[in-house]
């Protein structure tokens, strides 16, 4: 059942995905009502085919790929809809849409195996340090969006010839408060994510932790990250360096998820 | 049923010649009345604004004459010449003429494409017509319809969504850089008409207060005090411009006020936060270079007027869809027109009715094989009479009332309640 609720969920973000390509492609925002409430029904869904998938297994679902694509998936309709209700942007579903169905479509192709049965994941470090870092990373996303918003409308407005871009983004000051929102919640939640993984490491792998590829990346991803937070902080870095850097962290964030050789891969050790 | 629109807009005539024309608004009752004493004529109304003067009418048979005839009239009541009026006169026919009251309403006709004080003004001729007794059923139904018309098209096109005057294009900008001007500051450095009005329009869409330099401070407590901010001195500009989030410069200073260094200086102190410079001198007090800092906006006067003629293009445009609907619109109308004419309904009544009656002496003629002719005629009588009686007050009162403003709506309550056909 669960996974029927979670290719329902995916049929109706499909419409999101419908509205981005319509919004791209033409010039008036499309059936942004429609989408956004099979979003926010899809939503729903998701929520259902999570909990059923956790009680089912009996355990918070974080613990496969499989998994953990699902609950970033959930996680960013739901910041999605939070952010919509907060600030009203329409244009930021263009970037987002696309993504939560893709997530969900990998989520929702097959069950996967379930490592659970493994002795080296059956602990509470695992719910938390992937939860934790999930968390991050969706928040982060948008703080990514804000970054690439920001230079475009930024450009718009530089350049001085409006294009069909200017009238359809929020203003300046608004994404900019976004950024800095979804970073300054992103952020605490990947460096609790990960303290969490290195404690959990070390008691597992010993001291040879740090030097695991995928790991070291999760550092200089942090490491980005930090120096964007503490430029904000001190200088007042905003606007289109902040947005460099996002766009940069983000990157990053790409490549650590991605490496997967080491102690720390996804597939089976 | 035929319509004719006669007059002259800023689009024939000069000012020189419409100003001739223009009726006083205290004169338009007397004005319909004559109009209505014209042959032919059953309603009128007249719209009369400094861009255009017209006058729609009804006549119940079209020869061909009226439109000169109403154009005549316009002359003469303003008493002016007709010969030498006559050549800025344009003159619309039945469906021309409906489109051309639904394009006026929604300001597809107006100087500049997209205004919202011309509905009112169609909205208040109506009303006076509707006053005098100028209107009957058709034009309150005609004229109804072009203010829907108007709404719909002003709020599914972008003929109205963007500045079209300078000031308004600095209001416009601001918003899509700060988002809400609340709380926001504005500096005020010279004087000028454009300056005061982008300042007053950004103090009317929420921005906190102002301040105003000049190097004459009289001069700075004087438009201080009209837009209800504070003088400070011309040679601390600076410092205040940190605090200000828009500022807007026309002085008549020769050469730049405000140095690329200055603009950094000011970025700094504020931390960085965003800044916008609007720059309406000629020559320019702001070094142009400065566009190039990091949250920093300096847009010049032609800079401005870019904005506007982007959007004025943008309207233009949009009012392509406009055209499109209010051609569609026009054809609803008519079509509706026609079922709700009074002649068909009462031709349909009586055909209903008399359908009935054939229909019934029909099923009962079996049991009426029996009578005699005689017998049988005075039961025809009989029924004739009925359905005569039945149909004497409907029709007389379709006849008279259907004259009245909400007369249309006594049609279609006979047509709907009898089950006529539409």
């Amino acid at each position: 059942m669960q996974l029927l609720w979670l290719r329902v969920a995916l049929a109706l973000y499909s419409l999101g995905l419908l509205h981005s390509i319509l919004t791209v492609v033409g010039r008036k925002q499309r059936v942004f009502r429609v989408a956004l409430g099979a979003t926010a029904l899809g939503a729903v869904f998701h929520l259902v085919a999570l909990v059923e998938g956790g009680l089912a297994t009996q355990h918070f679902p974080v613990t496969t790929l499989q998994e953990a694509t699902s609950l970033a998936a959930f996680l960013l309709a739901g910041s999605f809809l939070l952010v919509y209700w907060r600030y009203r942007f329409h244009s930021i579903s263009v970037f987002v849409f696309p993504l939560m169905f893709v997530l969900t479509f990998a989520s929702a192709l097959d069950q996967g195996e379930t490592y659970a049965g493994l002795p080296l994941l059956r602990t509470a470090w695992l719910y938390v340090h992937v939860s934790l870092i999930i968390l991050g990373y969706t928040a982060l996303f948008l703080t990514f969006v804000a970054g690439v918003m920001y230079l475009i409308q930024e450009r718009e407005l530089k350049s001085k010839k409006p294009r069909a871009f200017y009238h359809r983004l929020p203003p300046l000051e608004a994404i900019d408060d976004l950024a800095y929102k979804s970073l300054s919640i992103g952020f605490p939640f990947i460096t609790l994510g990960i303290i969490s993984g290195g404690l959990w490491a070390s008691s597992v792998w010993g001291s040879a932790w740090p030097l695991d590829p995928k790991i070291a990346l999760s550092f200089i991803t942090w490491l980005i990250y930090l120096s964007l937070v503490f430029a904000r902080w001190s200088v007042g870095w905003r606007g289109r360096k902040a947005a460099y850097f996002a766009i940069a962290g983000f990157v990053a964030m790409l490549v650590t998820w991605g490496t997967n050789t080491g102690l720390h891969s996804f597939v089976s050790p | 049923m035929n319509f004719c629109l006669v007059g002259l807009s800023h689009k024939t005539a000069p000012v020189e010649v419409r100003e001739q024309l223009a009726f006083p608004e205290d004169d338009l009752p007397t004005a319909l009345h004559a109009a209505l004493a014209l042959p032919e004529v059953s309603e009128a109304v007249i719209l009369s604004t400094c861009n255009r003067v017209e006058i729609l009418a009804r006549a119940e048979t079209d020869d061909g004459n009226i439109g000169p005839a109403l154009g005549r009239f316009l002359a003469e009541f303003r008493h002016r010449d007709f010969a030498e009026i006559e050549r800025y006169l344009y003159e619309y026919r039945q469906r021309d003429a409906l489109r051309h009251i639904f394009r006026v309403a929604s300001s597809l006709d107006s100087m500049v494409i997209g205004e919202s004080q011309i509905l009112g003004q169609v909205k208040s001729a109506y009303a006076i017509a509707r006053a005098c007794g100028a209107l009957g059923g058709t034009l309150e139904e005609v004229l109804t319809r072009s203010f829907a018309v108007a709404k719909q098209i002003r709020t599914e096109t972008g003929i109205a969504s963007s500045a079209v005057s300078v000031s308004y294009a600095a209001v416009e900008l601001a918003k899509k850089i700060f988002g809400s001007l609340e709380g926001k500051r504005i500096l005020l450095i010279g004087a000028g008409k454009m300056s005061e009005l982008a300042a007053k329009h950004l103090l009317n869409s929420g921005a906190a207060g102002i301040f105003v330099a000049n190097r004459t401070p009289e001069r700075a407590e004087e438009l201080a005090a009209t837009l209800q901010g504070r003088a400070v001195p011309f040679d601390q500009i600076l410092q205040y411009a940190a605090q200000c989030d828009i500022l807007i410069s026309s002085t008549g200073a020769p050469g730049f006020i405000v140095s690329k260094a200055d603009a950094q200086q000011v970025l700094t102190e504020r931390r960085n936060r965003p800044i916008f410079l609007i720059d309406i001198a000629v020559p320019r007090n702001i070094d142009p270079e400065s566009n190039k800092l990091d949250n920093l906006f300096l847009y010049d006067i032609d800079d401005l007027q870019q904005v506007v003629n982007a959007n004025l293009k943008e309207r233009l445009r949009e009012a392509h869809r406009g055209e499109q609907i209010a051609e569609q619109e026009v054809e609803r109308l008519l079509s509706r027109l026609k079922t709700l004419d009074v002649v068909p309904t009462i031709i349909d009544l009586r055909t209903r009715l008399e359908e009935i009656r054939v229909q019934e002496l029909a099923r009962m003629s079996s049991q009426l094989g029996d009578l005699t002719p005689a017998q049988r005629e005075a039961v025809e009588a009989i029924t004739r009479g009925m359905v005569n009686k039945i149909l004497h007050p409907p029709v007389s009162h379709l006849k008279t009332l259907a004259q009245q403003p909400d007369g249309l709506k006594l049609v279609e309550t006979v047509r709907r309640i009898f089950n006529l056909k539409p």
